[in-house]
């Protein structure tokens, strides 16, 4: 088994402690680690590729109304993608799920096109209320995951945990 | 063949199994060929009728699992059909009512209207799919087993829908999971949440 980053062992693990056995994903470099983390180390969690990520909502929503507790992976930008679902199916029939957003446009990054909305996702996420936690260490991520999930599932309503780029960007040990 | 006479149809066809329903008019024919507990009525999100199922369809394989769709709804999710052709849940039936316009906004034509072609796009992304224009042959298309995920594309004519569903979401949706077996309620008070 090849050695993954702690953050992407962590939050892996926070997902499965949280009773997630569905994750539908719009690939992402960094979520790649929990990807393969997932697919190697929790055999039994379904990941589900979607074509963007508005639709991977929409996926998830569907497997919650069928009794699964879904978790959504995606990239900061492509929760701009996702809003019209969040907004008008997640938020208003309060169907609860995890979204674990890997940020760009944070400190860290090299790509002017990510930066407005990178910036731009927590004042989202406060606007449209859904609440949202921050993974502020490796060592963290995975009590950090399985809190906003408990928080998601408890509440019924989405919840969101942002992975930092100064984390995902660090070297592998 | 109107919206809401293929809709009866599919009402018809599935009995006790669940049907997702595209905002709109085609929520609205639903709510009138039979409003049920089964019936998933969506009041937004447009595009999301066809991924709502998918993940339905995915969470409960023993279900057969309909969704109601419109074909703008759908071009604006068409990704949805190269996701369906990839997961292939074998009890996802995707009804397209393609009247050739955005009825629910005011009757804009729509690019099926001008020859753009569904049941192609759905066979493209390896989905089996079928055109039909009659009660008779979309009767004849929604029964029977499965094993492979079925696009139909019903030619309709728009039916000017003057019934709406409930618009409380969470009741919909409450209403809903406890009918097809996975009661929110009771999950919440087992402190399963």
């Amino acid at each position: 088994m090849r050695e993954r980053p702690a953050w992407a062992s962590g939050v892996s693990a926070g997902l499965y402690a949280a009773g997630c056995r569905d994750a539908v994903y719009v690939p992402d470099n960094p979520l790649s680690h929990v990807l393969a983390e997932i697919g190697e180390r929790y055999r039994d969690v379904r990941l589900a590729l979607a074509t963007r990520e508005e639709e991977a909502v929409g996926i998830a929503a569907g497997l919650y109304l069928g009794g699964r507790r879904p978790a959504v992976l995606l990239q900061s930008s492509g929760l701009g993608n996702a809003l019209n679902a969040v907004t008008s199916l997640v938020v208003p029939y309060q169907i609860p799920m995890l979204i674990v957003v890997s940020m760009r446009g944070d400190v860290g990054e090299w790509n002017a096109a990510q930066v407005p909305m990178g910036r731009a996702v927590r004042p989202i996420l406060d606007a449209i209320g859904i609440a949202h936690a921050t993974i502020e260490s490796p060592a963290d991520a995975e009590r950090i995951v399985a809190l906003t999930a408990a928080t998601a599932f408890g509440t019924r309503m989405a919840a969101a945990c942002l992975v930092p780029r100064r984390i995902t960007s660090a070297p592998a040990p | 063949m109107t919206r809401l006479e293929a809709t009866r149809v599919v009402v018809s066809a599935a009995r006790e199994a669940p049907i997702v329903a595209s905002l709109g008019h085609p929520a609205y024919d639903l709510f009138t060929a039979g409003d049920r507990p089964q019936n998933f009525y969506t009041w937004g999100s447009m595009g999301m009728a066809s991924s709502i199922g998918l993940g339905l369809a995915l969470a409960k394989p023993e279900a057969r699992v309909y969704v109601v769709d419109g074909d703008g709804a759908l071009l604006m999710n068409l990704g949805s059909l190269a996701t369906i052709g990839l997961l292939r849940p074998p009890n996802l039936v995707l009804v397209v009512m393609d009247n050739g316009a955005y009825a629910t906004t005011g009757g804009q034509s729509s690019p099926t209207a001008l020859g753009a072609d569904l049941e192609a796009a759905a066979r493209a992304m390896r989905v089996e799919a079928a055109t039909v224009r009659t009660e008779d042959d979309l009767r004849a298309r929604l029964i029977g087993e499965r094993r492979e995920p079925l696009v139909v594309v019903a030619k309709v004519s728009e039916s000017a829908p003057t019934a709406r569903p409930p618009l409380d979401c969470v009741f919909i949706k409450q209403r809903f999971m406890a009918a097809i077996g996975n009661p929110e309620a009771a999950a919440h008070v087992a402190g399963r949440a």
